[in-house]
């Protein structure tokens, strides 16, 4: 067997090398999985330093609750450090240039934090008479150009505990936002600490490093953090395993809330005597404030009261009128011991009240003669959702007039306002909502000076609920009653801090670390996706590796004839040439296994390179596994045994004779075999069946069943080429014999080889075709929002929520955009969305994405914008109202753009994403709606009304898309970027970010057809290969045709005509199924063929198939063909 | 005679040069025929039977020396001139019969009509008739492979007849082919050469089918005299 190897070795050497080239190719496609899962995992990695998990609030406690917190004995079985650090989200600006960078984290740290992370730099201490110093990371400093020594100017939003939507709430835009002058003290590469982030992504995040201290000054936030940042214990466990880290979390978290006092979630208590106030610093206690401090008064026994006091405008009764009044509702009975009791003039207590009755103090009743069962009617303010002012009214009969004693002359009923509380007169009163100050009489101010905010009329607890209940709760704090002696009051806040939610402050840890392994597992599978862009080229190399092997084969016909001739069983001689073949295929695996890793590094080179639109990122390297190195090895070895195992088949079943005849080519075969036959209609009704699927399904712009429908094409096309070469044999008749002619019959007389040749070729032209009509553009008229913009120009992002609208002038002018370069404002059209931070759902991110950035969609985007729909869970004419409503108990409608929600997020109509409300409650998130190439690829859509309902919290707008004439486009984008720097307004053109993420998939297009084009290279090296072989065996025929006076130049034109007749029938086949495939979507007008790219690159097919052929025809006529004629005497 | 009918060759040499250094296969060889004469060449392997024959037919040119056919000189022809002169003038039958497997009997006849482009209009009946001549006229669409070894060497004597050649060359027609065919095929071209009034050169080992030809040379290391 040895000595047919080294004898055969030329043929045996180009087995080899066609194996080598399915192992690279192979074992490359699955090294490019492992090197990607790799680099993303090493990036999320590295950033974190020895940060295994992460608390980050928009809320501010004790920066002492870490010491706290590490402080207790079980913190150290399985944690190292806990640190305490600002992390806020913003903009930055070079002070002198003013170039601006939104999206930038401001981070405010002390060395526990940079030790933690390993940073390897200190954030100098500010110089006396000097700005406090910033770091930044490269890709910050490169955003704005800035040097060190330059000066920054940082916005960023300013945490309020009050709800900015509610009365007391509200801020003129200079308080929303903070603003810092920093100097830049040093730029830190974009590695380890400089890419600092706790969403993977494989971007790079823009980071600003500032003393902790300073921070806190600015911030004035003394001594607070609004994040936690935890290291495990060496040795005790794996932070980045799931299971570990979520017990972990569960740990932290009860340490956590060991560690709290009610300070730090911006409550108090208030004693007064056997009675205690719980009141919230954001003046009004939220829902699971209210249930926690139940369930503890259920807990210990404990009566309680809810109290609500709100400001009433104006109390009106007939023309007599009191300006500005506290008033409350109670709950519970008047009297009820230890609590103050509420009692009527005449020493009763006070009646239990209907919605529509009131109990006016013996003032307000004095002043506005009112008596029992007059009407008195109330205006006050409420807010809405985007901070609006409304006033409303409501008529009321009075109950009875409270006696001037107990409960209706206690002043902390009503919270200490800011801005009302501390105001000597009414006069001086500073409060978020406007005032009419010449309302004000001296007997107010008289009452004020006696009784401050003692309030004037009570109501019943279900009235004041109905008229000022907002999302944010209605309550302004809970009385319970204490046992006798007042004791307890610890034992309370600790039941509190027991029962009490902490999800709604955000006080959860995240598994930071273990997030950003998993994630790196990645949205998609690139061991399968290169896997897929290789599987032509696999395909192709093992057609390749079936034609070498089978043309070494066929050449040693007569040895195998010989030794079956000998007496050798069939299944000898199969085994015989079987070994050899592994050999070669052993070898093969073994040289392209190294091949394979340089393969990948190329990718790999090419994905960091000139396919970096796909990845965002330069920092992908080759990571090299063992298992996936054997897995591929295993694989091609396979491939090729297969391939090899088939050729020997089909050639050691000829006859003996013939095989010692050394007749390989013609075939005495069954004029057309069963299985082509099948195979030809089997296609057919494939292709037909799922073009039958598409239409009747809707889904005819689906590119999968496109696929499958041209595959099959493809597959009958051939299975017919097959039968028409066995049918070649025309009984009866003469065939055609021009030049044309026998090409073809010359092209039929191998059908193997010709078939395998026009296979590789149909292929090629048929993934040309397909990948270069699914290349996106963007479309449309430059100028004009492009389609999957919804007619929006523009498209606005703020690192501050906006509460004023942006189409109103009023609201502009409040937010500072006034004057000339605001004036192209008056002519845009401005739909703003509600934003919730979370992962990018789109193809520009990496990772898995865990809980995707959310939208709360506005009622009137579906009067404004014209998105286009590719499928929605049921008919309707307006796509946009299957978002409203809850479909069931904590389900609710969610749409998304088709290509995030299907390659991503991996989900489908009908399907449900799970994740979490601001509650920490269970949230899923129905698909209905599926846009079609639409700009909200980031990002799920919800509509603003469940938005709200899950996510209280999130007020404020942050999300904007804007339509303006193309004329002012520009001065628009100019505008809202430069007049709301503080908000860090970023504006894109939608185009622009569309182009963005086509600019992904066009270049996994690219990646696609550029392996593709190795295919094709290797299809035509196959194809060469078999004419070289065809030629040479036919030198004795094209001799004898030379003798009878054929021409040289005469067969030399038979030659090319048999390749071109191969090559323009696999490129008509190709682009046939191709073309029949995209037909309904041509038709649709949702591709565009680049015709005349296209023609080129199947004409460049064509040229480099002629000229194989025309090299096979002059290595053929290079030694005189006439002697081989020559008798052997 | 040079410039009238026949052949005429005068002092053809032929060498040819390999690693192993000149080999000078025909040496000087001298002959006329005249139209319508039957020769048989004969002589030891490796005598240069073949290659003279191929001289003749314009497959090789001669190393010195001159050959006129019917007063041309293919040696001095262009290759298109001479593909022209081997389509219309020389009719050839090999020893390995050399048809094209993947053609019928028929078309594999007809192949010489169609090397210069479009055929002439009588060629497929030219070509059935022929083949019945031939004693194949049942076998028309069978291909090669299903022949038997003397009705394969019938249908290239058939092609070799196709265009009317005026010279018919065949080099060891009956070589591979057992005796009773042998005779069969030797009966044949002469045959066919007295109907078709053409010049048959026949290169044979065979004394039998030698012993049919009045006239016949021998060649022994390259030199050719009469036998």
């Amino acid at each position: 067997m040895f000595r047919g190897l080294i004898y055969h070795r030329r043929s045996h050497l180009a087995v080899v090398l066609a194996t080598a080239v399915v192992t690279a190719v192979l074992t490359g496609a699955l090294l490019m999985g492992d090197s990607v899962r790799g680099s993303l995992q090493d990036l999320a990695v590295n950033r974190l330093g020895d940060v295994d998990l992460a608390l980050v609030s928009p809320r501010f406690f004790r920066e002492d609750l870490a010491g706290d917190l590490a402080g207790q004995a079980r913190f150290s079985t399985q944690f190292h450090e806990a640190v305490p650090a600002i992390n806020l989200d913003g903009s930055a600006a070079h002070a002198g240039s003013g170039r601006l960078a939104a999206r930038v984290k401001i981070l405010g740290v002390d060395h526990r934090f940079l030790d933690m992370v390993g940073a390897g730099f200190t954030i100098p201490p500010r110089e006396s008479g000097r700005q406090p110093a910033a770091i930044i990371n490269a890709a910050l400093a490169a955003e704005l150009d800035a040097q060190v020594g330059d000066d920054l100017i940082v916005s960023f939003a300013r945490f309020d505990a009050i709800p900015r939507e509610t009365l007391l709430g509200r801020r003129a835009p200079e308080e929303v936002t903070g603003r810092l002058r920093l100097i830049l003290a040093e730029v830190i590469p974009d590695t380890g600490a400089g890419r600092f982030g706790l969403t993977p992504h494989q971007g790079t995040p823009l980071n600003l490093f500032m003393d902790l201290g300073e921070l806190q000054r600015r911030l004035d936030r003394p001594s607070q953090a609004n994040s936690l940042f935890l290291s495990g214990r060496d040795g005790q466990g794996d932070m980045a395993d799931e299971a570990q880290a979520a017990a972990a979390v569960a740990s932290a978290g009860t340490l956590l809330r060991a560690a709290m006092t009610l300070s730090d979630l911006d409550l108090e208590l208030h004693r007064q005597g056997d009675v205690v106030a719980l009141q919230s610093r954001e003046f009004v206690l939220r829902p699971h404030v209210e249930k926690a401090v139940k369930a503890a008064a259920a807990d210990l026994a404990l009566p309680l009261r809810p109290v609500q006091t709100y400001l009433a405008n104006t109390l009106r009764s007939g023309d007599r009128q009191v300006p500005y009044s506290t008033v409350t509702a109670i709950g519970g009975p008047a009297a009820a011991p230890p609590f103050l009791p509420l009692l009527l003039a005449d020493g009763r207590p006070a009646p239990d009240l209907q919605p529509d009755q009131i109990l006016l103090g013996a003032w307000a009743a004095a002043d506005l003669q009112a008596e029992v069962g007059t009407r008195v009617k109330m205006d006050y303010f409420v807010v809405r959702d985007n901070e609006a002012l409304d006033v409303e009214s409501r008529e009321f009969t009075v109950a009875g007039i409270l006696a001037e004693n107990g409960l209706a002359m206690d002043p902390g009923l009503t919270p200490d306002y800011p801005g009302i509380a501390d105001a000597k007169h009414i006069s001086e009163w500073d409060p978020p909502f406007p005032v009419e100050l010449d309302r004000i009489r001296p007997r107010d101010e008289a009452y004020w000076d006696e009784y401050r905010g003692v309030p004037k009329a009570f109501f019943a607890i279900a009235a004041a609920r109905d008229m000022w209940s907002t999302r944010y709760g209605h309550l302004t704090s809970i009385r319970l009653g204490l046992p006798d002696g007042g004791d307890g009051l610890d034992a309370l806040e600790q039941s509190i801090l027991h029962h009490i939610d902490l999800a709604p402050y955000g006080y959860n840890f995240r598994a930071v670390r273990a997030e950003g392994v998993a994630g790196a597992r990645g949205a998609t599978d690139f061991s399968q996706l290169f896997l897929g862009f290789s599987l032509f080229l696999i395909v192709s190399a093992a057609m390749l590796v079936s034609l070498l092997f089978g043309l070494g084969v066929e050449g040693r016909s007569r040895e195998i004839g010989l030794l079956l001739a000998l007496g050798y069983s069939l299944a000898r001689v199969r085994r015989r040439f079987l070994a050899e073949a592994a050999l070669l295929a052993v070898a093969g695996v073994m040289a392209g296994t190294g091949l394979g890793v340089g393969y990948a590094a190329a990718l790999m080179a090419a994905l960091r390179t000139i396919w970096r639109p796909a990845i965002g990122s330069s920092r992908l390297f080759l990571h090299l596994s063992w298992p996936t190195l054997v897995m591929g090895a295993a694989g091609a070895l396979l491939v090729t045994l297969a391939a090899v195992f088939l050729t020997l088949r089909r050639v050691s079943r000829r006859p003996v004779a013939a095989l010692l005849a050394g007749a390989v080519g013609p075939q005495a075969t069954k004029p057309g075999g069963r299985i082509s036959l099948a195979m030809a209609w089997g296609g057919l009704l494939l292709a037909v069946g799922l073009t039958a699927t598409a239409v009747l399904s809707g889904q005819s712009s689906s590119p999968g069943l496109s696929f499958g429908t041209g595959a099959g094409l493809l597959m009958a096309g051939l299975a017919f080429f097959s039968r028409w070469c066995r049918r070649h044999e025309r009984p009866g008749g003469v065939g055609n014999l021009s030049l044309a002619g026998m090409a073809a019959r010359n092209s039929s007389w191998s059908p193997g080889r010709s078939i395998l040749s026009m296979a590789l070729v149909a292929c090629a032209t048929f993934v040309v075709i397909t990948v270069a009509a699914n290349r996106l553009e963007s479309g449309g008229q430059e100028g004009q929002p492009p389609p999957g913009a919804g007619g929006f120009a523009l498209l606005a992002e703020s690192s501050v929520p906006l509460y004023q609208d942006l189409n109103d002038p009023g609201d502009r002018f409040e937010l500072g955009l006034g004057g000339q370069a605001a004036a192209a404002l008056d002519d845009a059209q401005v739909v703003s969305f509600r934003l919730r931070p979370g992962s990018d759902a789109s193809c520009l991110n990496l990772y898995a994405p865990g809980a995707p950035r959310l939208l709360g969609v506005p009622p009137s985007l579906a009067r404004r914008s014209d998105f286009v729909f590719q499928k929605t869970l049921s008919e309707t004419n307006d796509p946009w109202s299957l978002l409203e409503g809850e479909l069931e108990p904590g389900v609710i409608a969610a749409a998304g753009d088709a290509a995030s929600v299907q390659w991503i997020l991996h989900l489908g109509l009908g399907q449900d994403l799970v994740m979490q409300n601001e509650a920490g409650e269970t949230l899923r998130l129905r698909i209905v709606a599926l846009l079609r190439g639409s700009v909200f690829q980031s990002e799920l859509l919800i509509s603003e009304e469940n938005f709200l309902r899950h996510f209280p919290s999130r007020s404020g707008y942050g999300y904007f898309l804007i339509n303006a004439p193309p004329s002012v486009t520009g001065e628009v984008a100019a505008a809202l970027e430069s007049g709301l720097t503080r908000f860090g307004m970023d504006v894109v053109a939608t185009r622009q970010r569309l182009a963005a993420f086509q600019a992904v998939q066009n270049t996994y297009l690219s990646t696609f057809q550029t392996l593709g084009g190795f295919g094709l290279l290797l299809g035509t090296l196959g194809l060469g290969i078999v004419l070289l072989r065809n030629v040479l065996e036919r030198r004795g025929e094209l001799a004898t045709l030379q003798a009878f006076g054929f021409s040289r130049r005469r067969l030399a034109r038979m030659i090319l005509a048999e390749t071109a007749f191969l090559l323009f029938l696999g490129v008509a086949l190709g682009s046939g199924a191709s073309l029949l495939s995209l037909a309904p979507r041509l038709l649709a007008g949702d591709l565009v063929l680049p015709w005349w790219s296209l023609g080129q690159t199947l004409g460049l097919v064509v040229a480099v198939g002629l000229l194989s052929s025309l090299a096979a025809v002059r290595s053929a006529f290079r030694a005189p063909l006439l002697g081989v004629l020559k008798a052997e005497n | 005679m040079t410039g009238g009918e026949g052949v005429v060759v005068e002092n053809v040499c032929k060498s040819f040069s390999g690693a192993a250094g000149t080999v000078d296969v025909l040496q000087s060889v001298t002959m006329k025929l005249a139209g319508g004469e039957a020769v048989a060449i004969m002589g030891p392997s490796g005598s240069g039977k073949s290659t003279l024959l191929h001289l003749l037919g314009g497959l090789d040119r001669p190393t010195s020396g001159s050959i006129a056919i019917h007063g041309r000189r293919p040696a001095e022809m262009n290759p298109k001139e001479l593909s022209l002169f081997r389509n219309r003038i020389i009719g050839f039958v090999f020893q390995d019969h050399h048809l094209l497997p993947q053609y019928s009997v028929l078309e594999n006849v007809l192949l010489p009509a169609y090397a210069l482009g479009r055929p002439p209009a009588d060629a497929q009946g030219r070509a059935r008739g022929l083949l019945e001549d031939v004693g194949l006229g049942h076998r028309l669409h069978h291909r090669p492979a299903e022949l038997s070894g003397g009705e394969r060497q019938r249908t290239a004597v058939a092609r070799a007849l196709m265009n009317g050649p005026r010279l018919l060359l065949c080099d060891e027609p009956t070589g591979s082919l057992d005796t009773a065919n042998a005779s069969a095929v030797g009966q044949l071209l002469l045959d066919m050469h007295r109907r078709e009034g053409n010049i048959l050169v026949v290169v044979t080992h065979n004394p039998d089918l030698a012993a049919r030809f009045t006239r016949r040379f021998q060649l022994v290391e390259g030199r050719c005299s009469a036998a």
